[in-house]
């Protein structure tokens, strides 16, 4: 692992023990420039989380309640009219200067805004009354979606979805977990220790690395078959997009980089295969066929690893 | 799933007690019934119709559209706006009329839209829940019945009597069979037997192809059981026809080509292989040989006798005459009926194309005879020249490549041993490695794994030691194969170190 992320993660380990693999996660979505959706209930640590990453790397944080009255405007921005001056003032929404967006609860807000805010993260950039706002450099979002109590939400559509790199789930905290927990919060917030350990520009010249990482041939095929079997499976109503091809494409080469490899393996998109498609796949109605997880291990089982790609030279037939 | 299974179960149950019930009260029960097999598919549509269902769903779900769009359509009275009111209701245009905001009240005449979308999914549920078990309570009756009917002496006395009456119906069937369509008596029953294997075969192969019912393979197998067992046998064409038929009504989706094709190129098949066994099943073939085969034998007792009424001095002739038959010759004969009895003798003979059939038979065999003594050395040649190229890229320069290589060739090993891991990830193999071999191993392979991950998926150019390093494990991995092989694989890892040498 390299050295400079492992910093990152023992910084986010001082506030929230136990989960590790989620701030992994997360981190490599951060180095593979896409966004992160976290379903999951309320209390667990999700802004917790995102704050402790955006100070151990040296962001700007923001977060944002969405209820159904957030307006598009909140987020992107508005001109008004200025008496003063006369003239058309533009007034920035809350992806200003930000780096780190936490967007708690997305499936509460109307589904106006949260195309808006979807908008923004796919072009990186904000358009507002016909000028343009380029967003600042590293740019991630994370969304919040409650799984229960859905009343009178406005759950995302697939579309939506699809454009999230990964989605995640923390989960309740361990036994153990919990106790540090609590021992630690009795006089002190721990967010204050967390330091920072890496910097903007390094974070931005690591997306880059991330990018040159060696992919080769036999991975894309893997990656290409995984998708067509999930559209070809017998219950899957909507399969993996070619958007989730790219994208688990990308989150591969940020787990080899992560791990501190210069190439991509098999098992980085066997591994990377769950959180970037589960919610990309869409079951049929009324197959019986368990859920998506159980669907997507079946595929992991009946696709040929590329570990046996016949593309390789020198095997024995039998 | 499981209620299929147990329809078929039943089924089974009940073929089981008639028998019983047939060699205990001496009825005919089964023959009776095998004059009504043909109604099986009827009886199946009846009792297990997910096509039926299906439409009736799918009707369901219209009659739900429908229902909304009439909702919605339906044009009611306009009132004057109230605060509330949706904006997309209001009528613009008499608004515009009137100076004043006017709403288009709508008549909801149905019954609210929300209860009639829940009551979609739910359709699957709310299928007939009669037809649902009338199949296994059907069977579950018939086969208490028959308990009942086997435990009273006048109950059993009736039936025998009702299955007489049944018999006699399905004798008048089969004589009716038997009027109009004509049966080779001493052929029928191989004839029926080579159908019976055909027909098995062809339906295993539509069940495993099409994935059809296991009914269509029961009920196949029974009639074809029965033809043979009770000596009614169709024509072959008759037949084929009816077990196609059969197939095809029974199985589970409308067939592709390819199980259309597979099945016509069978039945195809079939019908030379019967023809070219039997050419002379029908019975007017059969006459005709017959009555040639008569006229044959009237001639030549003529001649014989022609012969034996003529003087001693005329010997020499007749000596002639009798060597002339004797070697085949026809010159005794006149012209006329040399040729006549040629003419019939070709006729009743086999039809020509079968003799050009048998020849390429022979050509193929001949062929065979030849090509198969060297096929072995050809085939070992090939395999050699393969392995050996195998072991050439293990020298190559490029050391990933030569290590992918080498490690193929170690997967292989496993693979072939039983000892292999399947559709996993190499790195996931030391579990199963270690389980089965040895633990030292398990833990070698898995360092020689992120090398091979190396050599397979960078673009790195890697150090020499690597393909030592390889190569070591693969010594390894046979010394722990031979240990653990057993003399089959033991023959077969010898067999392939050979070809590698």
């Amino acid at each position: 692992m390299r050295p400079q992320l492992e910093n990152v993660l023992r910084e986010i380990e001082k506030v929230i023990a136990g989960k590790r693999k989620v701030a992994e996660k997360i981190l490599m979505a951060m180095l593979a420039e896409g966004h992160v959706l976290l379903d999951d209930v309320p209390g667990v640590g999700k802004t917790t989380l995102a704050v402790a990453l955006s100070r151990a790397v040296g962001l700007s944080f923001r977060r944002i309640q969405f209820t159904p009255d957030v307006l598009p405007s909140d987020i992107v921005g508005f001109t008004m009219y200025e008496k003063g001056s006369g003239s058309f003032v533009y007034r920035p929404g809350v992806l200003n200067h930000v780096n780190l967006l936490l967007g708690d609860e997305i499936n509460r807000a109307a589904s106006k805004t949260q195309s808006a805010l979807l908008e923004a993260m796919e072009e990186r950039q904000i358009t507002v009354d016909g000028n343009t706002y380029p967003l600042e450099a590293p740019f991630l979002v994370i969304a919040t979606q409650n799984s229960v109590g859905t009343a009178g939400t406005q759950i995302l559509p697939y579309a939506q979805m699809d454009r999230f790199l990964v989605c995640l789930s923390l989960g309740y905290p361990d036994y153990e977990a919990q106790m540090t927990m609590l021992r630690d919060r009795q006089d002190a917030n721990p967010l204050d220790k967390v330091e920072t350990v890496l910097g903007k520009e390094e974070l931005i010249a690591m997306q880059r690395e991330v990018r040159a990482i060696a992919v080769r041939e036999v991975i894309f095929d893997y990656i290409v078959r995984l998708a067509t079997a999930s559209r070809e499976h017998e219950d899957v109503e909507i399969g993996i997009s070619p958007r989730g091809v790219l994208f688990l494409d990308r989150m591969a080469k940020a787990k080899a980089y992560l791990e501190g490899r210069d190439y991509v393996t098999g098992a980085d998109v066997q591994d990377m295969f769950m959180d970037v498609c589960a919610h990309r796949v869409l079951l049929k109605e009324g197959a019986g066929a368990g859920t998506v997880k159980q669907v997507l291990e079946e595929l992991l089982k009946k696709v040929e690893t590329p570990d046996r790609h016949s593309r390789f030279p020198g095997i024995l037939k039998k | 799933m499981r209620r299929r299974w147990a329809g078929y179960a039943g089924w089974l149950m009940l073929g089981i007690c008639l028998y019983f019930f047939e060699n205990n009260t001496g009825t005919r029960v089964i023959l009776a019934c095998s004059a009504f097999v043909p109604l099986f598919p009827v009886l199946r549509s009846a009792f297990f119709s997910p096509d039926g269902a299906e439409t009736e769903k799918a009707a369901e779900a219209r009659t739900v559209k429908s229902f909304i769009r009439q909702e919605t359509d339906e044009p009611g009275d306009v009132r004057a706006y109230l605060p509330g009111d949706p904006v997309r209701r209001i009528h613009w245009k008499l608004s515009a009329k009137k100076d004043d905001l006017l709403i288009r009240d709508t008549v909801i005449t149905q019954e609210p839209a929300e209860e009639i979308r829940k009551s979609i999914p739910d359709a699957e549920a709310d299928r007939k829940p009669l037809r649902k078990w009338l199949p296994g309570v059907l069977t579950a009756a018939i086969l208490l019945g028959l308990l009942l009917l086997l435990a009273i002496p006048e109950a059993r006395r009736g039936v025998q009597a009702l299955c007489n009456r049944l018999f006699a119906a399905s004798e008048a069937v089969n004589s009716y069979a038997y009027r109009y369509f004509p049966v080779a008596e001493h052929q029928s029953v191989t004839l029926a037997g080579i159908l019976m294997i055909f027909n098995l075969a062809s339906l295993l192969a539509l069940t495993v192809v099409a994935r059809s019912r296991l009914l269509t393979l029961c009920v196949m197998a029974a009639t074809t059981i029965l033809q043979v067992y009770f000596g009614l046998s169709f024509p072959a064409w008759v037949n084929i026809a009816l077990y196609g038929l059969l197939a095809l009504v029974m199985m589970k989706q409308h067939p592709s080509r390819r199980v259309l094709m597979t099945y016509a190129a069978l039945v195809l098949a079939v019908f030379l292989l019967v023809t070219l066994l039997y050419p002379g099943v029908d019975a007017p073939t059969e006459t005709a040989s017959e009555m040639a085969r008569d006229r044959l034998s009237q001639m030549a007792q003529r001649i014989a006798g022609a012969v034996s009424e003529m003087p001693v001095g005329e010997m020499e002739t007749r000596h002639v005459h009798t060597q002339s038959l004797e070697t085949g010759g026809r010159q005794a004969l006149t012209e006329r009926e040399f040729r006549l009895v040629t003419v019939e003798e070709e006729q009743i003979s086999m039809p020509y194309w079968v003799n050009y059939l048998k020849m390429i038979l022979l050509l193929l065999l001949a062929v065979a005879l030849v090509v198969v003594p060297f096929a072995p050395f050809l085939l070992l040649n090939a395999r050699r020249k393969k392995a050996q190229e195998a072991r050439k890229i293990f020298e190559s320069e490029n050391i990933s490549e030569a290590v992918c290589a080498i490690f193929h060739q170690i997967i292989s090993w496993l693979d072939a041993t039983d000892h292999g891991a399947g559709n996993l990830l190499f790195r996931d193999w030391s579990d199963k490695l270690s389980s089965l071999l040895s633990e030292g191993y398990a833990v070698r392979f898995s360092e020689c794994v992120e090398m091979f991950e190396e050599a397979a998926y960078s673009n790195h150019t890697l150090p020499c030691e690597r393909r030592q390093q390889a190569l070591k494990l693969l010594k390894e991995t046979e010394a722990a194969l031979w240990t653990k092989a057993d003399w089959k694989q033991r023959i077969r890892l010898k067999y392939w170190l050979c070809l590698c040498e």
